[in-house]
């Protein structure tokens, strides 16, 4: 995914324009999937410790600070940028590069959300501090076909997770353990991170992580299965039946997927993305059921997924003004508490085309039974 | 050992009153009070923030965060602690089958929802301990909550908590025990497995299997091929494990939030991990670990594990220390160094490591977790083959 020089250009370009004299992209080493990751979007780092960083200055010197220092070496054999200092004393040298690349003005920072006080302080001490998350979210606007391929590849091992969660489901198994296949199966196809969560029993309140349960005959299992490639997430959401569905679970669910097609016709290039969730919302308010569309029962029915920007952002609702556009990767999902049945899972991953959109996972959006 | 922290914790998460019952963390909050009440505070706000260093509020409340968010502990004085953790209220009901707290609040910025407590409970202008939130809180965050407290005397507690985690109770050792049964478990599991494709994705993929299905919430892996001319620990690569490559493996697991970790080198043949005959090696670490002796400065532990590994011939590699504390955090004090200015204790546990240079492998690393017994050490995680048995 090696875009290196032209997000240096890009970003010399935007210091430039906003007239700051460097940037520095931040990372605390976590990984949220309702936040981009701007660092390793920028620099192809994956942090592991505390404190990281890359610096640009307005003349387009670039340099990678890491933690802890050991980590140096890895870093710089993955990342574009030639220069990477590991740091055992992240403030001291990240001061030390703001001055040797003449940053005494003004600086961009990026990821200060994750950014403690002390840091903070030390460098709002040496410059003044204008948050720049928009620069990278810009740069990152636009995907690279490497982008592209990585986020296909990513939805090939989501399929790859749910084939796992459907073999794997069955009556005596504990929930950690059904996890347990599900990640296996999907680190071996090329996941560098997982992200699930599960709940089984006959009416389920929300999804979280596994816990000791052994799945039972009539159980309901939802999952959210969500592999992770270069900061790419891609998700699935997932209801699998233990024996024969019943009737009412039927056409509920069935509610849902109509609720999910509604959805899907509103996703295109210039459509507010609150257009899909007032969709899925109508039907299942028609349904009766408009009071479980808001809190404190649901809220988000999508968001975006990016490693450098996930536009159109964490939470799509009714009330999301922002337009789609092409190439934005978001997870469209009628997730549903329903006092009948509980919470029930229902969703993908899909890509914003020129025309609409691409389903991006092969398996389909269905309620699955096994037999038990 | 820093490794990178996950998105989510995707492990076995249960608590276990068997293992950790509400009395324990009656005590604990007990204890913190009477360190409190020294002090002159009126109440105590614990913050966490990520994967990497939740212990502090985990150690009051046994709450694990999910997701790389903040939690926040309120613990006045007298009266009922709040657990404030941000996240949506659909989180609420499994968020109290992990914690004795029963005032749970999820909210969306810990940090404002604090702030309002402070002021319900006519707290603004109260002595109040912090813990967390200057290495570990977002700036703005702190900034809106420093305002809310600026009528407020406010300690730097982090040491108050640090002192009292440093030295673990028997329970607590029973819980790292477990969990490096699962560390043992996984290394066993690695020296006899034949894994198809070894490519470290694969072996990575098997270790994450094994652990997890022992019970482990969290892991983290690193690899490391020593036979390269620059080498250093990393992530798991897409790579080939080649037939006679030395092969370095850190694996640190959690089991119902305590970590245990291990450190093994590895020489592959014949499409299994064989661990090489390092007789020195072994002796040396066992020599080092039996230095280990409670009332013994960390420092003084230090210099003589120095001194040995001089007399023995071996270079350091220096990079990776000699480890530190293990417990609820995978890096707490004491943290194993010549300027470190606390004794060992009967009751520490530890990460106790060694890295260092050989001609023929390239490098030699291991590492054991270990509890510090009245009698020394008692190394919890070594099993497998001849290296690292007591």
């Amino acid at each position: 995914m090696s875009n290196g020089n032209l997000n240096l250009r890009k970003a010399v370009e935007a210091l430039r324009q906003r007239g700051l004299d460097g940037l520095i992209i931040y990372s605390s080493g976590t990984c949220s999937i309702l936040h981009a990751s701007y660092l390793h979007y920028f620099s192809e780092c994956k942090p592991l410790g505390p404190h990281n960083a890359a610096l640009v200055s307005k003349a387009g010197d670039v340099a990678l600070l890491v933690e802890p220092p050991w980590d140096a070496l890895r870093n710089s054999r993955i990342s574009w940028i030639s220069e990477v200092r590991g740091s055992a004393d992240f403030t001291k040298d990240l001061l030390a590069i703001m001055r040797q690349f003449k940053i005494t003005g003004s600086v961009g920072l990026v990821g200060s959300r994750e950014m403690t006080i002390n840091i903070y302080s030390a460098v709002e001490h040496k410059a003044s501090v204008v948050s720049a998350d928009d620069i990278i979210e810009e740069i990152a606007r636009e995907k690279t076909p490497d982008e592209l391929e990585n986020v296909k590849k990513t939805a090939r091992i989501a399929d790859l997770g749910f084939n796992a969660f459907l073999e794997h489901s069955r009556a005596g198994i504990r929930e950690y353990e059904l996890v347990a296949e599900m990640e296996y199966a999907m680190r071996r196809a090329g996941a560098d991170d997982i992200f699930i969560l599960i709940s089984s029993g006959e009416h389920n309140y929300e999804m979280h992580e596994p816990t000791d349960r052994r799945l039972r005959k009539g159980d309901i299992v939802i999952g959210e299965i969500t592999p992770i490639c270069e900061g790419q997430f891609i998700q699935l959401c997932r209801t699998v039946v233990l024996g024969k569905p019943s009737p009412l679970l039927v056409e509920k669910y069935d509610m849902l997927l109509k609720a999910f097609h509604e959805s899907l016709k509103t996703v295109r290039p210039g459509s507010p993305a609150g257009a899909l969730s007032q969709a899925m919302n109508k039907v299942i308010s028609d349904a009766g059921y408009a009071e479980y569309c808001y809190p404190p029962y649901m809220r988000a029915r999508g968001h975006g997924f990016g490693v450098g920007s996930i536009a159109p952002g964490a939470v799509i609702d009714d009330d999301t003004k922002v337009d789609l556009q092409e190439n934005q990767v978001i997870v469209v999902h009628p997730n549903q508490y329903l006092p009948e049945t509980g919470y029930l899972a229902c969703g993908e991953t899909v890509l914003v085309t020129q025309d609409g959109m691409e389903r991006l996972s092969e398996t389909e959006t269905r309620l699955y039974s096994k037999e038990v | 050992m820093e490794t990178r922290q996950p998105s989510l914790r995707i492990g076995r998460n249960v608590w276990d009153p068997i293992n950790m019952p509400e009395a324990e963390f009656q005590q604990r909050v007990r204890e913190i009070r009477r360190k409190m009440k020294q002090r002159g505070l009126d109440i105590l706000l614990v913050y966490s923030n990520g994967f990497n260093d939740c212990g502090n509020t985990c150690y009051v409340s046994n709450y694990g965060i999910r997701l790389p968010r903040g939690v926040l502990v309120a613990l006045p004085l007298n009266g009922e602690p709040v657990l404030f953790f941000e996240g949506s209220s659909r989180g609420l009901p499994f968020a109290k089958t992990t914690t004795w707290i029963s005032d749970i609040r999820p909210c969306g910025d810990v940090a404002k929802e604090c702030a309002k407590y402070l002021s319900e409970n006519n707290l603004v202008s109260s002595s109040i301990g912090l813990v967390g939130l200057k290495h570990q809180m977002p700036h703005r965050q702190f900034r809106s909550l420093a305002e809310a407290l600026k009528e407020c005397t406010v300690d730097d507690a982090d040491s108050m908590l640090q002192d009292l985690r440093m030295v673990k109770s028997q329970r607590e050792c029973d819980q790292i025990r477990r969990s490096s049964r699962i560390v043992k478990h996984v290394f066993d599991f690695l020296a006899n497995a034949a894994i198809p494709h070894m490519n470290e994705t694969a072996v990575e993929a098997a270790i994450y299997r094994e652990a997890r299905l022992a019970g482990a919430e969290d892991v983290r892996i690193l690899f490391s091929n020593p036979g390269e001319d620059q080498w250093a620990l990393r992530l798991p690569e897409d790579a080939t494990v080649a037939e006679g490559q030395t092969f370095i493996v850190y694996l640190a697991a959690a089991f119902e939030r305590y970590w245990a970790e291990a450190i093994r080198t590895f020489v592959v043949q014949n499409g299994s991990f064989e661990e090489p005959e390092l007789e020195n090696a072994e002796a040396l670490f066992k020599r080092i670990a039996d230095e280990i002796k409670p009332g013994k400065a960390v420092s003084q532990f230090c210099g003589e594990a120095i001194k040995e590994i001089q007399e023995d011939g071996f270079g350091l590699i220096s990079e990776y220390g000699f480890g530190g504390g293990i417990g609820l955090s995978l890096n707490e004090p004491p943290a194993i160094t010549q300027v470190h200015a606390n004794d060992l204790k009967e009751g520490m546990c530890l990460a106790l490591r060694l890295a260092l240079k050989d001609k023929s492998l390239g490098g030699i690393m291991t590492a054991n977790t270990l509890v510090v017994k009245r009698s020394g050490a008692e190394l919890l995680t070594a099993s497998v083959g001849t290296l690292n048995k007591p």
